[in-house]
C-alpha cells in the first residue's frame, strides 16, 4: 500500500494531503479478501453468485449465508465483513418495511438504492465510526420496469449494472462477464453462466473449499426474490465443474 | 346569542358524495352545498379536491378536517414523487389518507374517497369513512344524502359504463340524493379521471339537473 | 406522519388542559369572563379590476357596544388586506402574526406575497388551534394571478369564491350580495353593493353597526376608506325643545351662604445634629 503511515489514515473524518480519505480505501481492501460475487443482469431478471470461502471443515455447510432477501421483490448479495453486511442488510429491510407501511406499495429500488448508499456514505464522514467493510449488490425484477441491479462501495457511491462482480477475483470475473450477451440472455442461461463463472474464477490453490450461493429473481418467479432451485442448481453446479475438467484437461494437452 | 352561534358552529360539508369506476378510469361526483348550523356558507363549493395530478378525493364531513388532511396528503404524495421520480399510485394515496384519518380517528371528522388512475392498476376507488378504515371498491358514496340512494347505486351501477354512462348514473344518483337531503344540493360537480390527459372537471346546474317526483 | 395535525399536547403555543375542567365548572354553573366579541357584517367581492372589501365599525361585549368606531379591515400585505369577524383579540393577533410572516416571506422570496400564501398560513394557523381562535376571516387581494378573495372560518376551512360574507350580520349582507353581484362589476358599482351588504348588516343584526369602511384593492393601489359612509347620521330634530327663560315663573328665592372651612399642614424642616466633634 502506498500509504502506510502518515497519520492521514487514523480517521474516515479526515482527508490526505492529496485528498484522499485511508478509511475509505482501507474498506475497499477489505472487500478484496472476501469470496468473489457476481451479479447478471439479463432480459427477464437478475441472478446473484457468491462464491463463498469456507476456512474450516467442521463448519456446518449454508452457515453465514451472503444472499439476502431484502423485500419479496428485492435480493441482496454481500461481498466484505458478513457482519458489517448483516448491520446494511438490516438498514435496508427496515426501509423496505417502512415504505411498504407507509405507501401500501413495493419500495422501487431506485429509491432504496439512493437510501442505501446515503447511509453508508454517512459512516465515512464522522471520526467516531468506520466505513462498512462491505459492497452490496442489489437486485430486483419487477412487470414494469423490468430487471433492476445497482451495486454500493463502502464509499456510499453507487452505480445501476448490466452485470458486475466484487471480491478477490473481480477482474477475472468481469473478463468472464463481458464476453456475455447479457442483455439477450434468460435467467434459465445466467445460472449456468453464474455458476461457471465463479467455478472459474476460484482459486484452488489459496482457498481450497468454497460454498457456491445464488439467488435469482425475474419473470419466471414473478417478481419473487428465491434462492436458486435445489435442481437447477445442482445443474449448473455440475456444468460448471464439467467445464473445469474440459479447460484443464486442454490446459494439460498444451504442456 | 344566536347571531353569534351561526358562525361559531362548525363547518360541515354534509354531503352526498361518490366515485366509481368505469370503463378506462374512474368518474367522481359530488354536490355543492357547505354549511354552518343551518346556514349554507358556500352554495358552489368544490369537494373534488385534487392530490396529485391524476388523484382526487371526494370530501365529506367537517370542512375543515378533510381540507386539512388533502393538504397534508398532497404534500406527502409530492415528496414521495420528488425523492422517486415516480408517479405516487392511488393505492398510496389512499393508504397515506388512512393512516391520517386512523391516527387521529378520535379529533377528526373525515369521511373521504380517494380515487385516480395509475399506469398500473388503472382507475381505483378506495372508500375511507370515518373510523380510518379503508375499502377498495367499484364505486363508493358518502356523506348523509348519500342513505337516500343506495338502491339506485345498487340497482343501476353497472361495470364498465361508458364515460357518458357513469355521468348520466352520477347525475341522476346526486340529483335524486340532493332532493331529498337538506343538507345537499347546489350544482352536480363531477369530475372524469382517464389517464388520457388532464382530468376533465364539469359542472350540471338548474335545469341540466334531473327533477323527480312532484 | 403522526403529529403532522399538530394537536398533541407536547407541541409549544397554547394548552389545551384546561379545557376540560373548564366545561366541568360550566356545568357546575360557573359565569365564565367574555371575550370582546366583534359581532360584525364583513364582505368582500370581486370586480373587474380587484376585489372590494368591507366592513362595519361595531365592537360589542355582551349587549353593550364596546366601541363605535373599530376598524375591523386588517392590512396584511401591500396588496392583501383581511376583514376579521369573531373575537377582536383573535382576528388582531392572527392578522398581525400572518402579516409579519408574510412580510419575511416577502424579503425572503423578493416577490410581492400572493393571496394564497396568505389562505393557507392563516387556515394552518387556525386549524393548529382547532376552532380556539375565534377568527373568522375575509381574505382579498390582488397578486400576480389577479384578484383573489378567500373566507376562512375558525376552525381552518377556506373557499375561494366571487363574493362572500361573515359574521353575524353575513346572512343580512348575503341577500344584497345573491341579488346585486355580477361578473365584470365596475368600481362604483362594487362599492355601492359592498356598502349596501354591510348596511343591511348595520341595520338588520344587532351585533353590527356605526360605519360603513371599504378598502378596494387594485393591480398596485390600495385604497382603504374610513369611514367610506355613516349610516347611521344623526337626524336633524324637526323641532326645538329649549324654553325660553322665565317660562317657569319664580314662587320664591332663598340665599344660603356657603361656609368653608380649610385646614394647612405645613412641613418643616427636621433639626440637624452637628456630631462631628
Amino acid at each position: 500500500m502506498s500509504s502506510i503511515g502518515t497519520g492521514y489514515d487514523l480517521s474516515a473524518s479526515q482527508f490526505s494531503p492529496d485528498g484522499r480519505v485511508f478509511q475509505v480505501e482501507y474498506a475497499q481492501k477489505a472487500i478484496e479478501n472476501s469470496g468473489t460475487v457476481i451479479g447478471l443482469r439479463g432480459k427477464d431478471g437478475v441472478v446473484l453468485a457468491v462464491e463463498k470461502l469456507v476456512t474450516s471443515k467442521l463448519y456446518e455447510p449454508g452457515a453465514n449465508k451472503r444472499l439476502f432477501t431484502i423485500d419479496k421483490h428485492i435480493g441482496m448479495a454481500v461481498a466484505g465483513l458478513i457482519s458489517d453486511a448483516r448491520a446494511v442488510a438490516e438498514v435496508a429491510r427496515t426501509e423496505a418495511a417502512n415504505y411498504r407501511s407507509q405507501y401500501k406499495s413495493s419500495i422501487p429500488l431506485k429509491y432504496l438504492n439512493e437510501r442505501v448508499s446515503m447511509y453508508m456514505h454517512a459512516y465515512t464522514l464522522y471520526s467516531a465510526v468506520r466505513p462498512f467493510g462491505c459492497s452490496v449488490i442489489l437486485s430486483t425484477y419487477t412487470e414494469e420496469d423490468g430487471p433492476e441491479m445497482y451495486m454500493i462501495d463502502p464509499s456510499g457511491v453507487s452505480y445501476g449494472y448490466f452485470g458486475c462482480a466484487v471480491g478477490k477475483a473481480k477482474q477475472a470475473a468481469k473478463t468472464e462477464i463481458e464476453k456475455l450477451k447479457l442483455k439477450d440472455m434468460s435467467c434459465q442461461e445466467l445460472v449456468k453462466e453464474a455458476a461457471r463463472i465463479i467455478y472459474l474464477v476460484h482459486d484452488e490453490l489459496k482457498d481450497k473449499q468454497f460454498e457456491l450461493e445464488m439467488s435469482w429473481i425475474g419473470s419466471q418467479t414473478s417478481g419473487v426474490n428465491q434462492q436458486v432451485p435445489a435442481n437447477v442448481h445442482a445443474e449448473a453446479e455440475k456444468d460448471a465443474k464439467a467445464a473445469m475438467e474440459e479447460d484443464s484437461d486442454s490446459e494439460t494437452e498444451d504442456i | 346569542m344566536h347571531y353569534n352561534s351561526v358562525i361559531e358552529e362548525k363547518l360541515a360539508v354534509s354531503t352526498s358524495i361518490i366515485a366509481c369506476v368505469f370503463d378506462g378510469g374512474v368518474a367522481l361526483g359530488a354536490d355543492s352545498r357547505t354549511s354552518s348550523g343551518v346556514f349554507i356558507t358556500n352554495r358552489v363549493a368544490d369537494k373534488l379536491t385534487k392530490i396529485t395530478d391524476n388523484i382526487y378525493c371526494c370530501r365529506s364531513g367537517s370542512a375543515a378536517d378533510t381540507q386539512a388532511i388533502s393538504d397534508i396528503v398532497s404534500y406527502h404524495l409530492a415528496f414521495q414523487k420528488a425523492e422517486t421520480g415516480e408517479e405516487p399510485s392511488v393505492a398510496t394515496a389512499a393508504a397515506v389518507f388512512q393512516e391520517l384519518c386512523y391516527n387521529h380517528r378520535e379529533q377528526l371528522t373525515a369521511g373521504i374517497i380517494v380515487a385516480g388512475y395509475d399506469k398500473v392498476k388503472g382507475g381505483q376507488v378506495y372508500n375511507i369513512p370515518l373510523g380510518g378504515m379503508c375499502v377498495e371498491k367499484k364505486c363508493a358514496m358518502g356523506g348523509a344524502g348519500s342513505t337516500y340512494v343506495y338502491g339506485y347505486m345498487d340497482s343501476n351501477f353497472k361495470e364498465n359504463m361508458t364515460e357518458q354512462e357513469v355521468k348520466k348514473f352520477i347525475l341522476h344518483l346526486l340529483a335524486l340524493a340532493m332532493s331529498r337531503d337538506g343538507s345537499s344540493g347546489g350544482v352536480v360537480n363531477i369530475c372524469i379521471i382517464d389517464g388520457q390527459g388532464p382530468p376533465r372537471k364539469e359542472f350540471y346546474i338548474g335545469d341540466q339537473i334531473p327533477k323527480y317526483g312532484i | 406522519m403522526a403529529g403532522v395535525l399538530a394537536t398533541e399536547r407536547t407541541l409549544p403555543g397554547f394548552s389545551f388542559e384546561n379545557c376540560k375542567r373548564n366545561s366541568t365548572l360550566l356545568q357546575q354553573g360557573f359565569k365564565p369572563p367574555t371575550a370582546q366579541k366583534t359581532g360584525t357584517t364583513i364582505v368582500g367581492i370581486v370586480y373587474r379590476d380587484g376585489v372590494i372589501l368591507g366592513a362595519d365599525t361595531r365592537a360589542t361585549e355582551g349587549s353593550t357596544v364596546a366601541d363605535k368606531n373599530c376598524s375591523k379591515i386588517h392590512f396584511l400585505a401591500d396588496n392583501i388586506y383581511c376583514c376579521g369577524a369573531g373575537t377582536a383579540a383573535d382576528t388582531e393577533m392572527t392578522t398581525m402574526t400572518i402579516m409579519s410572516q408574510l412580510e419575511l416571506h416577502r424579503l425572503n422570496t423578493g416577490r410581492p406575497v400572493r393571496v394564497s400564501t396568505a389562505k393557507q398560513l392563516l387556515k394552518q394557523l387556525l386549524f393548529r388551534y382547532q376552532g380556539h381562535i375565534g377568527a373568522a376571516l375575509v381574505v382579498g387581494g390582488v397578486d400576480v394571478t389577479g384578484p383573489l378573495l378567500y373566507s376562512i372560518h375558525p376552525h381552518g376551512s377556506s373557499e375561494c369564491l366571487p363574493f362572500t360574507t361573515m359574521g353575524s350580520g353575513s346572512l343580512a349582507a348575503m341577500t344584497v350580495l345573491e341579488s346585486s353581484w355580477k361578473p365584470d362589476l365596475t368600481e362604483e358599482e362594487g362599492k355601492v353593493i359592498v356598502r349596501n351588504a354591510i348596511a343591511a348588516g348595520i341595520f338588520n343584526d344587532l351585533g353590527s353597526g356605526s360605519n360603513v369602511d371599504v378598502c378596494i384593492i387594485r393591480k398596485g393601489s390600495v385604497d382603504y376608506i374610513r369611514p367610506f359612509d355613516i349610516a347611521n347620521l344623526k337626524g336633524q330634530k324637526q323641532n326645538n325643545y329649549r324654553f325660553r327663560r322665565g317660562t317657569t315663573g319664580v314662587l320664591s328665592t332663598r340665599i344660603i351662604p356657603l361656609v368653608t372651612e380649610s385646614e394647612e399642614i405645613k412641613k418643616t424642616e427636621v433639626e440637624s445634629m452637628d456630631t462631628s466633634a
